[in-house]
């Protein structure tokens, strides 16, 4: 495997002008979508099969109710290293490459959509149009051809930095402790980790704040995790169903019956 | 704000169906192939009437899994795929062009649909022989009824354990899914196999009383793996997971959760069997418990489901 490929951004950088979010349709030419009207400046409210880069708006408010801060995230399929989307893929469509990115190839998805319910990130996304699942895919063919992905070149503040995943982890780490030194005390990485939560994020991020005022799980986990106690539980049960069937159909009925 | 984040597959009713029908299948086989260990000659009805309504019960099931899908004419790749990719997961085994993954439910259902199904025919075929004068190959019997019945008992709960493996947090918080589906698969299987001979008139009024007893007891395990299954989740404190049980308990789905799943699924029912129904074996309230015993298994299923997948 060659050396592990990743995406940095850094919350404390963006401006919310969605640079990003319209390299990426431009570049993997996704077709244009009805607003969604939410009361937010974010549009759309999820990832969609059209939308792979989605700057995400929020609005802490203290206990009283007063704005406190707004936060704006540009937010990005993570190409977790322990992947839920991977894992629950029955036909091998989604796959990891040699840069430890996963794609989804769109010849082999036959649109099951089990991924779409494994994503701990709500990211993966059905096509109804080709009636497969959809992603972002770090730009699979400019990384492929040394070119970084779209999102990270049109940034204009730096906040999506995209190279090696430890030089990158490095910076992230420098930057964390230059934004403490500078007050805002609750500033931290999430996914940047390889020992935490999914064996590390491949797309990871520098939060002001508690993962959850960005919308994200404290600690998101591998839904196949569930899958050997879940099945110890159903051979629990099928013994109790398989010695009831014996007893039932051992016993004699001498009260009725013939 | 955290299960706003998730997304939903959004399977249809046409995949509940699925699961109830592959449940069914799965719990009328093992059912069939237990009376046949014990004594063939005795249950020769039960026997008969299991396999049969397992094959025919299994036969909707890949055309329900394949018209669902976004492209279905590349059903097979869920087993095989002429250029695999060399990633493919942690829990992949591949041999040539097929490939099974054990950590993925929907992987390991779909070659086990596969192993049912070969069984369900070889059976059923040789009981359809017997029927019309011939001699019955009781070594396949033997045989396919044991391999299918293990195929039986996973393609009952599979669909349990493959919604625990999401991301959805009413699923991924219980673990006993995979248990209550089973259960429900072996109530509604035996209702399934009793309802069609007290419909027949059977003779054999004694191995439906047997039936109804085994039914009543699966009512009661599937009763107990219900409350497992709320209480894990209640108890389990993930984010978002009030809301999620709050549909199913009190909210839009809770009519047919509590009147249906319960009350005429399992409630009614058992009342019926424990009051008499069993001792007796009266054909119409044996027919009546088993119509609702597979109401209230559908109900169930399709109940949680919904829950689940709402946002």
């Amino acid at each position: 495997m060659a050396r592990t490929l990743a995406m940095f951004t850094d919350v404390s950088l963006c401006i919310g002008c969605r640079a990003c979010q319209v390299a990426c349709k431009q570049w993997n030419q996704l077709a244009p979508e009805e607003p969604e009207w939410t009361g937010s400046y974010q549009n759309h409210a999820h990832f969609t099969d059209k939308t792979y880069r989605l700057v995400r708006f929020f609005e802490e408010t203290d206990a009283t109710g007063q704005m406190k801060q707004w936060h704006m995230m540009s937010d990005v399929c993570k190409h977790c290293a322990q992947a839920g989307c991977l894992e629950a893929c029955p036909t091998g469509a989604i796959y990891r490459t040699e840069y430890g990115t996963v794609n989804i190839n769109q010849d082999i998805c036959n649109g099951c959509r089990y991924c779409v319910s494994a994503c701990p990130f709500g990211v993966v996304a059905f096509n109804h149009d080709t009636g497969t699942a959809t992603k972002c895919t770090f730009c699979n063919d400019r990384i492929h051809n040394g070119l970084g992905p779209a999102c990270a070149k049109a940034c204009p503040t730096e906040s999506i930095r995209f190279g090696f995943r430890d030089e990158l982890a490095g910076k992230a780490k420098q930057r964390v402790e230059e934004l403490k030194k500078l007050g805002y005390k609750d500033a931290q990485l999430y996914g940047e980790d390889t020992n935490g939560a999914l064996g590390g994020l491949n797309a990871f991020f520098l939060l002001l704040g508690k993962p959850s005022i960005y919308g994200l799980p404290d600690k998101p986990k591998l839904p196949q995790r569930n899958v050997i106690a879940d099945s110890l539980l159903s051979i629990g049960s099928a013994l109790l169903v398989g010695l009831g069937a014996l007893v039932a159909f051992r016993s004699r009925d001498d009260k009725g019956g013939a | 704000m955290g299960p706003g984040l998730l997304k939903s597959a959004d399977w249809p009713l046409l995949i509940d169906l699925y699961f109830f029908l592959g449940g069914l299948a799965g719990g009328a086989f093992v059912i069939a192939t237990i009376a046949n260990l014990l004594d063939a000659r005795r249950y020769r009805d039960v026997v008969r009437m299991g396999y049969y309504i397992a094959f025919l019960a299994i036969i909707p099931g890949p055309i329900l899994l394949i018209v669902d899908l976004g492209v279905p004419t590349r059903f097979l790749h869920m087993m095989m795929v002429s250029k695999p990719s060399l990633e493919i997961g942690m829990s992949a085994l591949t041999v040539g062009p097929f490939h099974l993954k054990l950590l993925s439910p929907m992987s390991a259902g779909a070659w086990a649909l596969l192993g049912f199904s070969v069984c369900a025919f070889l059976v059923a075929l040789d009981v359809f022989l017997e029927d019309r004068g011939g001699r019955s190959m009781s070594v396949l019997r033997l045989v396919a009824g044991v391999i299918g019945g293990f195929f039986g008992f996973f393609l009952a709960a599979y669909p349990g354990v493959l919604l625990g493996a999401t991301a959805r947090p009413l699923f991924i918080s219980a673990h006993w899914l995979g248990a209550l589906f089973l259960v429900v698969g072996a109530s509604s299987g035996g209702a399934a196999i009793a309802l069609i001979l007290s419909l027949l008139g059977s003779r054999a009024r004694e191995s439906l009383s047997q039936l109804m007893r085994f039914t009543a007891f699966a009512l009661i395990l599937q009763l107990a793996a219900l409350a497992l299954f709320i209480i894990t989740v209640q108890m389990s404190g993930s984010t978002g997971i009030a809301q999620a049980l709050a549909k199913l308990l009190a909210g839009p789905y809770s009519l047919a959760f509590w009147l249906g799943a319960v009350v005429v699924g399992i409630v009614v029912p058992l009342a019926l069997q424990l009051g008499g129904g069993i001792k007796k074996a009266a054909p119409g309230m044996t027919a009546l418990a088993s119509a609702l015993i597979l109401i209230g298994g559908f109900l169930v299923k399709y109940v949680i489901i919904a829950a689940g997948q709402a946002t």
